[in-house]
């Protein structure tokens, strides 16, 4: 009765909310810019919903392209972790940007890389990051990276369904685990594992890891395998390409080792060391 | 998500079930059967067509007929679309008319609340007296205001389904006019049209006004006579339409609003030399 | 486990391409609503950042399937400044796609960057803004706003400054981007005049001898007469473009704003 009496004791304009969440946003002083609240499409099946809107290989028409990532890898030896990825995002058959850093710093000791929703990626592993130095400064020690790539699956899974698409690994080296690699995806796998290929070259990208991975290998010789194996993955996969992305993790910290033009690199892999002969360089 | 190359990172079906097409329209490879929204839970069912309007030097002239359509229905004849808010405002509405009135409810109940709240009589220095005498709306206020409860409905995917134009003058006493719709998609222009209007009135309302420098030199005069003539052109082709109309006129002195307005001087010369309907051949 | 892989298996056609998607179209689960919340406005923007300013650009034009809604309505918007005119502003959002929904984010990033200098008392960096609109926008991940965003401005070493995002927020610092309807017309030629994509040095030989011409940034006078062409090319091709373009220059001394007709038809 009350609520009844509310509701017509006021003016019917003050019952029109136009302001959306802004006043909530605002009136609760600072929002917290990366924050777990998300606008939710007023109907029952979201996900149904969003996946109409934005899946763009079920409907090449749809109306919101997302960019997406594509090939990324990573894998241990014994010098740590090479990292590697292309930089080619697309939004249906249109190539988005081929510039995007698909290695994601989350701090000086932790790498992400993005495979999928570009968005999500960025925000979930900068989400992370947040995560990460909460973690140090209440326990005044780095987090391990078992801890980190565990606080991204289980947030990941929580949004089961929804619709979120990542496919990302988290390399980092830490006194307790040496060098430790996940991959986490968001149906909520985590796995810890020596080498691991994401993104749709994928398959291309693990052709070659696979014939040349040795554990023992040196700095510069796995350097070289990781440019390899994405270059071989940016050859013969459409939705990869642009540079070359490559990192080393070393327990001291992450270097980075370039973002390299893969025209050039591919030229010279083939006229210098002869590979890819089933291109032609001669001019007509 | 999926794992095979071509569809990578993609929902799979055996997850979130079939591609469900039906949220989307045709043109985007969807299977909603119109360009024009629908929906299951409300449609537009009595509804008004075109509003037009056009800027002239010193105001805005806006026009709507007085018909509200039942589908083919010419249902009621006396429905006025045309909705003064104060002095310096009037919102046109295209549309469903019940929300129409909704909307006109709460801009009623609006005004009431911006009279309690304005400053009141006793005014001390002439400053003051100035301020009670402004109303405190300008009709871009209003277009904000408009604006953002339509934008807030369709968020809520329970949108009003109106077009709306809102002309009048500014807080500079500029001559005003904006539209909003059921999407909440806003954009001003020297002439405006909603519904068949857009197609039919619009071309002729923009020979007169092809920008803002040239409804500087329209006068009001010229400016009401464009929008009569658009409002026969309207009634000769669009089906929807009636030949009775309200007709505002709102500058520095306020509003003027006919309500009982008629079309004059038709001439149905030109139907004997349609052609090609129906069986008619030669 | 049967079921699993009963249903489509997506390897049943040789795949690779767009054309082998699904396209069988039954619905799943009851349907509620059909209601279609989005439309597109058309128009398209671009922005490229130089040594000491960024320049955003975008037609003015705004349409409705076939129909031209308004000949001016901008897509351009001043971020942050004072006031509702934002006098001052050191930082341009540009919006294209759904317009309703552009507006609405221009109004929360502004919102934003106002508040942030009330309770900060300085202005905020472009660095900043630019991540706060990203998470604007995958605030409403699962309810997308339906627009491409280009943020311009100069960063702390006075260095023009341009990100550019995807709908729900992933986004990168570039030195050119174009967006909206007429973008894979535009874009292309930003990549070959901007970034000097397939240039080569005339004298460096043939065939594979050949060096790249390496971009650096160019003057102000070249890329407005860039963005000129750029658009009147884009209009000449593309429907949903055309009558006006308007120009916001971000410079150290603020924002000079101008206007140049382009083709009615």
């Amino acid at each position: 009765m009350d609520a009844l009496v509310a509701q017509y004791s006021q003016p019917s304009h003050s019952a029109q909310d136009t302001t959306l969440d802004d006043s909530l946003a605002l009136s609760s002083k600072i929002a917290p810019p990366l924050s777990l609240n998300f606008e939710l499409p007023p109907i029952d099946s979201h996900s149904a919903w969003l996946r109409a809107m934005t899946d763009d290989h079920s409907n090449p028409q749809c109306p919101i392209k997302i960019a997406h990532g594509t090939t990324t890898l990573a894998f241990r030896f014994k010098g740590g972790i090479i990292v590697a990825t292309d930089s080619r995002a697309t939004a249906g058959n249109w190539i988005a940007s081929q510039t995007v850093k698909k290695v994601i710093e989350i701090n000086s000791c932790l790498l992400g890389t993005m495979a999928g929703g570009a968005a999500d990626c960025q925000y979930w592993l900068a989400y992370l990051g947040m995560m990460c130095r909460l973690h140090e400064l209440r326990h005044k020690r780095r987090i391990s990276v078992a801890a980190a790539s565990k606080i991204l699956a289980n947030l990941v899974y929580s949004y089961k369904g929804m619709g979120l698409s990542m496919g990302t690994m988290c390399a980092g080296v830490t006194p307790t685990e040496g060098p430790a690699l996940y991959y986490v995806d968001n149906d909520g796998t985590r796995l810890a594992g020596n080498m691991f290929c994401v993104g749709s070259g994928q398959t291309f990208a693990y052709g070659v890891l696979d014939a040349e991975y040795k554990y023992e290998m040196e700095e510069d010789e796995a350097l070289e395998l990781g440019k390899r194996s994405i270059l071989a993955a940016t050859h013969r996969d459409a939705f990869s390409g642009g540079f070359i992305n490559l990192y080393h993790v070393k327990e001291e910290g992450w270097v980075k080792h370039g973002f390299m033009d893969t025209n050039p690199i591919f030229w010279k892999t083939k006229l210098e060391k002869g590979e890819f002969s089933n291109v032609t360089s001669k001019l007509e | 998500m999926n794992h095979f190359p071509e569809a990578w990172g993609r929902p799979r079906d055996d997850i979130y079930g079939s591609y469900n097409a039906s949220y989307l329209p045709q043109s985007r490879g969807g299977l909603q059967s119109h360009h024009q929204p629908t929906t299951h839970t409300q449609q537009p069912i009595v509804t008004g067509t075109s509003v037009l309007a056009l800027k002239f030097s010193t105001g805005v002239v806006i026009a709507a007929d007085n018909l509200a359509s039942y589908g083919s229905l010419a249902r009621f004849t006396d429905v006025h679309r045309l909705k003064p808010f104060n002095k310096r405002a009037v919102v046109g509405f295209g549309g469903d008319v019940s929300d129409m009135q909704y909307l006109d409810r709460l801009l009623n109940s609006l005004d009431v609340e911006e009279n309690y709240t304005s400053p009141t009589g006793d005014a001390k220095s002439d400053d003051d007296r100035a301020l009670v005498d402004a109303p405190l709306m300008s009709a871009k206020n209003l277009h904000t205001y408009l604006a953002k409860v339509m934008y807030k409905r369709r968020t809520d995917f329970n949108p009003l389904w109106n077009a709306l134009l809102v002309c009048g003058l500014d807080e500079k006493d500029q001559p005003f006019l904006a539209s909003a719709d059921l999407l909440g998609t806003t954009f001003s222009a020297p002439s405006m049209a909603t519904g068949f209007g857009a197609h039919l009135a619009q071309p002729l309302l923009r020979r007169v006004a092809p920008d803002e420098a040239a409804t500087q030199e329209l006068s009001k005069e010229k400016a009401v006579e464009a929008i009569k003539e658009c409002m026969k052109v309207l009634f000769y082709r669009d089906a929807r339409s009636m030949n009775e109309y309200s007709v505002a006129v709102i500058d520095q002195s306020g509003v003027e609003l006919k309500e009982d307005e008629k079309l004059e001087n038709q001439s149905w010369a030109f139907a004997d030399r349609i052609k090609g309907y129906g069986t008619q051949t030669v | 486990m049967a079921s699993l892989f009963q249903q489509s298996m997506p390897s049943t056609g040789p795949g690779y391409s767009f054309a082998s998607a699904p396209t069988h179209h039954s619905s799943s689960g009851p349907r509620q609503h059909a209601f279609y919340p989005y439309t597109d406005n058309g128009g398209s923007t671009l922005g490229i950042s130089g040594a000491t300013f960024t320049i955003l650009a975008g037609d003015t034009r705004s349409t409705s399937g076939y129909n031209i809604n308004s000949r001016y309505a901008p897509k351009l918007f001043r971020i942050g400044g004072d006031g509702p005119e934002n006098e001052g502003a050191r930082i341009v959002l540009s919006v294209v796609g759904f317009a309703a929904d552009g507006n609405a984010l221009k109004e929360r990033l502004d919102t934003m960057v106002k508040m942030y200098r009330y309770q900060h008392g300085k202005e905020i960096s472009v660095h900043a803004c630019a991540q706060r609109l990203s998470h604007i926008l995958y605030g409403k991940r699962f309810f997308p706003y339906y627009v491409t965003a280009i943020l311009g401005g100069l960063d702390d070493e006075g260095k023009g400054a341009l990100y550019s995002y995807d709908p729900v927020g992933s986004y990168e610092r570039e030195q050119c981007r174009a967006a909206g309807a007429a973008s894979s017309l535009i874009m292309p030629f930003l990549d070959n005049q901007v970034n000097l994509k397939n240039q080569y040095d005339p004298a460096s030989g043939e065939g594979l001898e050949k060096v790249m011409r390496v971009p650096e940034p160019l003057p102000q006078e070249t890329v407005e007469q860039l963005v000129r062409d750029a658009f009147t090319s884009a209009v000449e091709r593309h429907i949903e473009v055309g009558d006006g373009l308007q120009m916001m220059i971000i410079t150290k001394e603020g924002v000079q704003e101008t206007f140049t007709p382009l083709k009615k038809d």
